[in-house]
């Protein structure tokens, strides 16, 4: 019997993205990765993870005069079809290099605390020329949403990160259209942001209530400010940037990245030549960052 | 003697390295605060694009090791028409109806190559795979404010695109174009018969590890590289670029390319440059990005010849181009 030490390497990669995925599911950060709808699949992965862990185990030891069990006919490793490395061979620069690119994560993942994304990313990822984008685009469609069935007056329960049917969309948009004071949920912040963006003119003169964190960007007033928020489809990676553009005297003084709570009267302003929704700030204090700082889409189940 | 030793220095110091790791990690050094911030963002990013794709890539591998293992040569025969042409669409449609991702599909579709599916049809199921699938459409149909036409031109244009380049592939490349030889498989697969399932299940699992680490690394890389870009590159600095209507065509099919989002996340991204570039450049990013992107092409590369893999790439970006232009003026 000899010791594989290459196997043994591989064997505690495994093991270890288990456990690093397990860490994350159990401390609650792995909403801060990936929309709480696929925590699921990501639990599957760790679980397949280890099932190969104990299969890669059997290899560690293995008897001196090596052969493959699949590997009878052949010579050569690679005269075979499998041209792929059963790392039995040895070690080279080139595959220490690709095992420390593999350990790589399993380094950062365990020794650096995951970030909540900030304004910086904000900016990288097109900042107001996203969120001014949003309601011009949405003005141009506004015929479309006149179809909104009137009839189902029950009330939606959250269901948090499911899919719900179109009869309790169209009745979630029926509420926000009578309320006054209108409160941004995380739960039905987007939907709420999407029909406000659409069709300012209706919720104008409305009071509203939002938090999120501040925003800022070359070009604003000293008083102006950005309440945003991300919407994460699936991973943080297609974070995208929403948010409200907000006004208030104290604005000037709010450093980027600062949580705050506020509330204030829904106004309409043009910005870079685009109409947009703007709300003039009536009452707000800071916050601290709440822990679940992102906003996943709701799902309209299709069929 | 010595040459002992040397062979197993790389061994001692993967495994002291792997020590040295593992104590850093056990001795809880809190780098949080000692690190700049974006580098945070950027690993935060990075990790989380791995978590996103592993349960893809884990089941791709899976799936590679059922077909190296269970499928023989004589099934694909029988399954792969024999005209060229029948076998492309046969690929592309098998492709559209097979929910994968393009993590997920490049360790496929090397196996099936690798049993005999000739490349052609090989990279046609590549490209129609993580496009057309029912989440897809779904999440595309949902990003677009509920709105058909988007997600129908993405499934029929990105149909039209798949089977355009798989007739190129068949005209310009012969062989499987795998980086190293390979040989006859069939005395393999006879003898492989005869084993017990059990003994066949478990070369299937140790298959798909190797599988694994043959793409981990490629993997790992590029959701480095995508991460980077996301936390590095100012997307005001593209849109600028991206003014007329073709170079913002080509503007946002490199975005796709770098962001390297999965097919079934890139739908809202898409959506929130609607308003700043022209319908079309939005299609050609929702076209592209699932077929062929930086992650997706340095896996590539662990199978492939280079010359084979920017030759697909040149394809694809060429015929999402032209395709784009041809039907601007009905989007």
């Amino acid at each position: 019997m000899v010791f594989q030490a290459q196997q043994a390497v591989r064997a505690a990669i495994l093991l270890f993205f288990t456990i690093l995925i397990f860490k994350f599911h159990y401390t609650g950060e792995i909403t801060k990765f990936i929309n709480p709808k696929y925590i699921g699949l990501s639990q599957i992965a760790s679980v397949l993870f280890l099932v190969l862990f104990f299969i890669q185990i059997t290899r560690i030891w293995e008897k001196k005069t090596h052969h493959h069990h699949h590997n009878h006919e052949c010579s050569h490793n690679h005269d075979c079809d499998h041209n792929h490395d059963h790392g039995n061979t040895p070690m080279t620069l080139k595959k220490v290099i690709s095992y420390v690119i593999i350990a790589f994560p399993l380094v950062t993942g365990f020794t650096i605390p995951a970030k909540v994304l900030d304004s910086s990313i904000a900016e990288k990822k097109g900042g107001m020329a996203v969120i001014t984008g949003k309601s011009e685009k949405s003005s141009t469609n506004e015929s479309t949403n006149e179809e909104v069935a009137q009839s189902s007056d029950t009330e939606v329960l959250p269901n948090p990160y499911g899919e719900i049917s179109q009869d309790e969309m169209n009745s979630l948009v029926q509420k926000l259209k009578q309320s006054d004071p209108i409160n941004m949920d995380d739960y039905v912040y987007y939907l709420n942001y999407e029909e406000i963006s659409k069709d300012v003119a209706t919720f104008k003169g409305r009071e509203i209530t939002l938090k999120g964190f501040v925003y800022k960007e070359d070009g604003f007033q000293q008083d102006q400010l950005v309440i945003s928020r991300f919407l994460i489809t699936h991973c943080v990676a297609d974070a995208s940037i929403i948010g409200f553009l907000t006004q208030f005297e104290e604005a000037a003084t709010l450093e980027k990245d600062t949580w705050v709570e506020a509330t204030g009267v829904l106004d309409v302003t043009t910005y870079n030549g685009t109409e947009m929704p703007f709300i003039k700030i009536t009452d707000w204090k800071t916050i601290e960052e709440p822990s679940e700082p992102y906003l996943f889409p709701l799902n309209v189940r299709i069929l | 003697m010595n040459r002992i030793v040397r062979t197993n220095l790389f061994d001692i110091t993967g495994l002291i390295l792997l020590a040295a790791a593992f104590l850093l990690l056990s001795l809880k050094l809190d780098v949080g605060d000692v690190l700049p911030s974006s580098f945070l963002n950027l690993n935060t990013i990075f990790l989380s694009i791995l978590i996103e794709a592993f349960p893809f890539v884990l089941i791709g591998v899976l799936i590679a090791g059922v077909i190296q293992i269970f499928v023989t040569e004589e099934h694909i025969q029988r399954w792969i028409p024999q005209s060229r042409t029948k076998a492309i669409i046969m690929s592309c449609v098998v492709g559209a109806l097979f929910p994968a991702c393009e993590c997920g599909i490049v360790p496929i579709v090397r196996r099936l190559v690798s049993k005999g599916v000739p490349l052609y049809a090989a990279i046609g199921f590549m490209l129609t795979g993580p496009l057309i699938n029912p989440i897809v459409i779904a999440s595309t149909y949902m990003a677009f404010g509920n709105n058909t036409a988007i997600a129908g031109w993405r499934m029929g244009l990105g149909f039209a695109v798949a089977l355009i380049v798989a007739f190129l592939v068949s005209f310009f490349f012969r062989g499987h174009q795998f980086k190293e030889a390979l040989t006859n498989t069939e005395t393999l697969t006879a003898s492989r018969k005869k084993e017990p399932f059990t003994k066949r299940f478990f070369s299937m699992l140790t298959h798909s590890i190797d599988e694994f680490f043959d793409m981990a690394k490629f993997l790992i890389f590029g959701a480095f590289l995508a991460a980077a870009v996301q936390t590095y590159m100012p997307a005001k600095s593209l849109l600028e670029a991206g003014d007329g209507p073709f170079s913002s065509i080509a503007v946002m099919m490199g975005l796709a390319y770098v962001l390297s989002l999965c097919s079934e996340a890139d739908a809202f991204i898409g959506s929130s440059f609607n308003s700043i570039f022209p319908t079309p450049s939005v299609l050609a990013f929702l076209i592209f990005g699932p077929m062929i992107d930086l992650k997706n092409t340095l896996m590539m590369l662990s199978v492939f010849r280079a010359k084979f893999v920017f030759s697909v790439l040149f394809f694809v970006a060429t015929t999402v181009f032209l395709s784009i232009v041809l039907v601007q003026s009905f989007l």
